[in-house]
């Protein structure tokens, strides 16, 4: 599959000498969904930023879409669709008019209510943000980021804080969302859900890529390490528990 | 369209939309200042510009006809008429400034020669200042008639000019006084805290992630708040026009473009402290301390002339103080722009100095 982004040798050095991000190299394919985990402060954020366009780079290269976001940032932002970790919007505004708005920055023509109905919040349609629960947020978010049809969608942290069904069915959402042929990368917390979601994931630490392959090949190789759980693993989780008694159904 | 065009016309139909359905807003930039207009105005017509006098004619001559007439001619008195006992009620009150009587035998003629006849007259010890100046006035009045009727020529008279006055009382001098406030506040603190909270909340950094930079979501704002303050402006003035006889001496044109150049100084300074400032909790002591000094100090509600010359040297610099004068100037004046200019070169200085600081401390986030 050919290349949509190359990351190489990326780094953020802050002025108080900090290392935020310390010369990462990846590359990710056209159409897959790519994952970077990693606990707090591990840089993810940082490195989703200044691919983007948000954010400097110190030094390396990021070349997006066959663009150098540093020579050209507006233009990748053009192409891409962001959603920022805790992502805001104006108030006062319904969602069909934050939708119209957003696709005037971009130049492009929407059928506002067609998108949300593709997130599943057509009935929202003359709703504020504020009166969304989490996961309607998050899937408005979502939709947000796609007004300008992009080539890439980045979704920093999508489901956190989320219960149990919304983040079933934002995945539901991320997963429709690649089988149009969209690139997504994501951050995220949740294991199962890199492991449900990412064709790969980069697993980062300290401002390093610790590890990167695809999910069932990361575990293959640790167990080839000699690894063995600590007890033994039952073949159903809580979560598991937590679904079968609660159902699928959203909540919101 | 232009991309940069159509950003700009979609961030300020959003800002605008933003505008109209906060009701906090349109409270403190439109109905707060039409209640404290009335307010003063209400106050203004309480104080009462004109001098009520009660008059109780018993005369039925023809002079004494013509001395009501006069009187009834005299703008600056209301004359009510009533009986003696009523009026001799009303000056108790304090409803009254003076109590005239004309006695019934007042202008009447004994073969072709006057009677000796005296009106007579009562003020309100209380409120000696306009009784007396009527009292004289009146006094005045029956002299002429007395030379008239007598034909004795008169060696000495005293020749008196009408100037206009414009018949201007407090509110005139009032309006603009409140409507450079509420340019001020709606400018500072109305920027300054809604733009700092899209800020602090991450919407602006939303727009960030978009190929449009979110200057044009300041220019938007700007834009819709320059709007929307001149919309508010000609209402409050038609208000003070309609309901309590507001005077504009001056011409629109240069009235407005004193308010266009206010209210910019006025965004500029509320822009710079949301582009300073990361929350709310730090937008509310710098505003505050930028606008309480001018709001009472730049002489909006009252004339600067009692102050101390070294207060006084100091607020003549303030922004508030050339908006303030000049805005009245033109409206109870006339003054043309160029009769102002100090007020225009003082403005423009703290648009350039207001803006400079801006872009200094902007942060976007």
């Amino acid at each position: 599959m050919p290349t949509i982004l190359e990351v190489t040798n990326l780094t953020k050095t802050y002025d108080n000498d900090v290392h935020a991000v310390k010369g990462i190299s990846f590359s990710v394919d056209r159409g897959e969904v790519f994952g970077i985990l990693g606990p707090n402060g591990a840089g993810k954020t940082t490195t989703l930023e200044m691919i983007e366009g948000l954010r400097p780079i110190s030094s390396g290269e990021v070349i997006l879409d066959g663009i150098k976001t540093a020579e050209a940032p507006y233009r990748v932002k053009q192409r891409i669709g962001i959603q920022l970790q805790a992502s805001a919007f104006f108030q006062n505004l319904k969602l069909t008019e934050l939708l119209e708005m957003f696709a005037d920055l971009y130049g492009s023509t929407i059928n506002a209510l067609e998108l949300l109905a593709d997130v599943g919040l057509k009935d929202k349609a003359g709703f504020l943000v504020k009166n969304l629960s989490g996961g309607q947020k998050q899937r408005f978010s979502i939709a947000t980021t796609l007004v300008n049809k992009p080539v890439m969608v980045f979704l920093d942290e999508p489901t956190t804080g989320l219960d149990p069904q919304a983040r079933r069915n934002l995945w539901e959402l991320i997963a429709q969302i690649k089988n149009r042929g969209t690139t997504v990368i994501l951050t995220t917390h949740y294991m199962e859900e890199a492991k449900f979601l990412c064709d790969r994931v980069a697993i980062m630490d300290d401002g390093k890529i610790v590890a990167l392959d695809s999910p069932e090949q990361l575990i293959n190789q640790l167990l080839d390490r000699g690894f063995k759980p600590h007890a033994e693993v039952p073949p159903a989780t809580l979560e598991d528990v937590f679904i079968d008694l609660t159902g699928k159904t959203l909540r919101d | 369209m232009n991309s940069n065009t159509r950003s700009f016309l979609a961030l300020t139909k959003a800002s605008m939309k933003m505008y109209y359905r906060n009701k906090g807003a349109i409270f403190f930039s439109l109905l707060m200042p039409i209640a404290l207009c009335s307010i003063f105005g209400f106050l203004s017509k309480g104080l009462g510009s004109t001098i009520k006098i009660s008059l109780t004619n018993h005369g039925t001559s023809e002079v004494a006809q013509q001395f009501v007439e006069k009187l009834k001619k005299v703008k600056a008195f209301t004359i009510t008429e009533m009986t003696e006992a009523e009026a001799a009620l009303e000056l108790g009150k304090g409803n009254i400034d003076l109590e005239v009587i004309v006695p019934d035998n007042f202008g009447a003629l004994e073969n072709g020669k006057p009677l000796p006849a005296s009106i007579q007259t009562r003020f309100n010890q209380a409120k000696p200042q306009s009784g007396q100046i009527a009292n004289l006035a009146i006094i005045q009045m029956v002299s002429d008639i007395d030379r008239k009727l007598t034909n004795a020529p008169s060696s000495i008279d005293v020749k008196s000019e009408g100037v206009t006055t414009n018949n201007l009382g407090y509110f005139d001098f009032i309006l603009p006084g409140i409507l450079a406030m509420t340019i001020m506040q709606f400018g500072i603190f109305g920027v300054a805290f809604s733009f700092v909270a899209i800020k602090a909340s991450g919407a602006l950094r939303r727009i960030q992630a978009t190929p449009v930079h979110p200057i044009y979501f300041v220019f938007a704002q700007a834009t819709v708040r320059l709007l929307v303050t001149l919309v508010n402006a000609s209402i409050l003035i038609a208000f003070g026009a309609y309901f309590f006889n507001f005077h504009m001496m001056g011409s629109y044109f240069s009235f407005i473009l004193v308010v266009i150049m206010s209210i910019l100084i006025f965004l500029g300074i509320g822009f710079a402290i949301a582009g300073w400032a990361k929350d709310e909790t730090q937008v509310a002591p710098v505003a505050n301390l930028i606008q309480l000094p001018m709001l009472l100090l730049s002489g909006i509600f009252f004339s600067r002339d009692g102050f101390p010359t070294w207060l006084k040297s100091i607020t003549n610099y303030f922004p508030l103080t050339y908006v303030s004068h000049s805005l009245r100037t033109i409206a109870n004046e006339g003054a043309s722009l160029m009769e102002l200019s100090t007020d225009i070169i003082g403005m423009g200085a703290w648009l350039v100095l207001v803006y400079a600081l801006a872009v200094k401390v902007f942060k976007w986030e």
